[in-house]
């Protein structure tokens, strides 16, 4: 492969007291990947995730991004490298309206100081001008320009998923982490999801790595999958090679098969 | 920006604080006059602790802390050195101001920084603790006046620079608010991991409404101090920290114009029942049963009717004056009982009781506050007005 590496993680591990959640964990994903990871409940697909952003440091093991070093730096500096995720537990900003939401996501991109924006001057205004187009842009694409100005706490779960892929991107980010984006979705919405992750990746050039449990979501729309089980990497490859793989099997479906 | 509204709006905010000060040095009597001030000074600290617990969703207690900090210092400069200065009194207030503002604000980064990382409850217990260290080091401070007064601080007394103070500190809030900026507060009341995850720096932006906080009520203290010439460690005691955040709760979390408007009615709430005559054991007997009654029969409606607006606005008004004429016919009967009719009580002494009484009720029929986190202006009774009339007849259960 020619292209760069985006994310790479070399024996990611951490251990919670005697609990190893991910253990010795390797992949690397290259600029432009559909990657998927997968796994069995408990698997350790979150935690990783959790690693990857800074809520937690890894015991052992480094994870690189873009060839520099990101453990141990606090989450709001991995987002400001540009690495933004999802979350599987809906965490919006419950009060604020769904415009707001992805204003906020703008908020690294925010270049006027404190002061500017206590007197309500110039550049504090014009800034909140350009990142509210810029955030009614990305509710476009992602569907959620009619519902801009609702409260983002009633939206229905499905839309709160999206917007939560919309307040991510509103960081400007090169690697898009998504934390099950398609969990509770009916068929329709989860086909309308692929499409627009496809559409994030090739029109926003973004990469993007995906946690989810809907085994034909990922089959369908990831390139490259990792397969996780008891915080173990037990398989790498292209949909294909993991469908067919015995221990995928095993650790899905029980050794019986 | 409209530069022309904005330069109106600062015109128009001195013109209604000379306003204020011209009325109630002609209408007033000095008592009369050093309340309008000190509710003047309430508005700015209630919206001031606002950004802090409402905005930023930080649980802070200790506010009067730094009303103190700023009163002190404030106060010990201008004794020392009021005298000496070249300045004209009004001009020197506002260096004062300042520099309780800067006093405050190193105070509250002190106490912020650290005690920031904590969360809720022992954010609270950190807050509290300072309060009180605060107030005990100065009871032991010779220089400061000790336990007695601090005292012989020259009298500049600018009712209209206390409001205008207030002014600025909500159109301070409201600017925050109105930026996307002011937005991260916001993120980083609803959800820390969410902002954090979205770059946003939360120790960052927690010391900041910290400190900003401070400072509003840090400016307010060294008012205060020139206005009463003489203040006390008891001036600063919890009980003020406790009010003013009982200011907030009541006003509405989160809304500037709700803790604002809380504050001057809070304030004046005491002063007016001070004022009343005494009621009879008979009448008071009565008001406490049928308000508990009401206060029920409210809760049932705002839970278990699920019907139009209108009509549940309608048994609202209905239940309310149904409880009033209950309470003049239970207050009548217990007349008759002569322990009943005998006793009477001073609405002084009564005062605390209404002030506990008016909080559970709220809190039991609108917890998140009487604003919650709207804004009072003329969009939400448009819109409330709608919602009764016209849109109600959807009936989506509140």
């Amino acid at each position: 492969m020619s292209k760069p590496v985006v994310l790479d993680l070399k024996d990611a591990t951490i251990r919670f007291g005697g609990l190893i959640a991910v253990n010795k964990v390797n992949f690397n994903i290259h600029e432009g990947d559909l990657f998927g990871l997968i796994g069995p409940n408990g698997a350790g697909k979150t935690t990783c995730f959790n690693l990857i952003t800074g809520v937690y440091t890894p015991t052992e093991g480094d994870i690189f991004f873009k060839g520099n070093r990101i453990n141990g730096l606090a989450p709001n500096k991995i987002a400001a490298r540009g690495i933004c995720r999802t979350f599987q537990n809906i965490r919006l900003f419950g009060s604020l309206s769904v415009l707001e939401n992805v204003v906020v996501g703008g908020f690294l991109r925010h270049r006027t100081g404190l002061l500017s924006a206590l007197a309500y001057l110039p550049p504090a205004i014009h800034e909140t001008a350009a990142l509210r187009v810029q955030a009614m842009e990305l509710l476009e694409v992602l569907d959620l320009a009619d519902v801009a100005d609702v409260r983002s706490r009633d939206l229905p779960y499905g839309k709160q998923r999206r917007l939560e892929i919309a307040r991510a991107m509103a960081t400007g980010p090169e690697l898009l982490l998504l934390d099950e984006p398609a969990a509770g979705m009916n068929p329709n919405e989860k086909e309308d999801l692929a499409e627009t992750v496809r559409l994030i990746r090739d029109n926003f050039g973004k990469t993007i790595l995906l946690i989810e449990h809907d085994m034909k979501f990922v089959m369908n729309l990831c390139e490259k999958i990792v397969v996780l089980d008891h915080g173990e990497e037990i398989a790498q490859g292209p949909p294909a090679e993991i469908r067919n793989n015995p221990k995928v099997i095993e650790a899905y479906l029980g050794e019986a098969v | 920006m409209n530069w022309p509204i904005r330069i109106g709006s600062i015109v128009l905010a001195i013109v209604v604080c000379f306003g204020i000060q011209y009325l109630a040095t002609t209408m007033l009597k000095s008592d009369g006059q050093r309340l309008v001030a000190l509710a003047g000074l309430y508005v700015t600290l209630a919206v001031s602790l606002n950004m802090i617990n409402g905005i930023t969703g930080q649980f802070s207690i200790g506010h009067a802390a730094f009303y103190c900090v700023g009163a002190y210092i404030a106060g010990f400069v201008s004794l020392r050195f009021f005298q000496a200065q070249p300045l004209q009194p009004v001009l020197w207030l506002v260096v004062m101001m300042v520099l309780g503002a800067a006093a405050a604000c190193v105070a509250g980064f002190v106490v912020g920084l650290p005690s920031l990382r904590l969360r809720g409850d022992y954010l609270a217990i950190v807050t509290l603790g300072f309060g009180e260290i605060i107030r005990i080091v100065i009871q032991n401070t010779k220089e400061l006046g000790g336990a007695y007064a601090l005292d012989k601080i020259p009298a500049i007394r600018e009712i209209w620079l206390v409001w205008l103070l207030a002014i600025v500190t909500i159109a301070v809030s409201r600017n925050l608010l109105k930026t996307a900026r002011g937005l991260a507060f916001l993120a980083v009341r609803e959800d820390e991991v969410a902002s954090s995850a979205m770059g946003v720096n939360v120790t960052q932006i927690k010391v900041t409404a910290f400190v900003l906080g401070s400072a509003f009520a840090g400016a307010a203290g060294a008012l205060l101090a020139h206005y009463e010439t003489s203040i006390l460690p008891t001036t600063f005691s919890m009980d003020v920290s406790f009010i003013i955040l009982t200011m907030v709760v009541l006003g509405g979390s989160g809304s500037i114009t709700g803790s604002a408007l809380a504050a001057v009615s809070l304030f004046y709430l005491p002063e007016y029942l001070r004022s009343q005559p005494p009621v009879s054991g008979a009448s008071l007997a009565a008001a406490v049963i049928v308000i508990v009654a009401v206060v029920a029969v409210l809760r049932r409606i705002q839970h278990h009717y699920h019907g139009t607006v209108a009509k549940k606005v309608g048994l609202y008004i209905g239940s309310i004056v149904g409880g009033v004429v209950a309470k003049l016919i239970l207050g009548a009967l217990f007349g008759l009982i002569p322990a009943f009719a005998k006793a009477s009580y001073t609405g002084d002494k009564l005062r605390m009781v209404i002030f506990a009484g008016t909080l559970i009720i709220v809190m039991l029929l609108r917890p998140q506050g009487i604003f919650a986190h709207h804004e009072f202006s003329w969009t939400l009774i448009r819109r409330l007005y709608d919602k009764v009339r016209g849109k109600g007849a959807q009936g989506a259960p509140a």
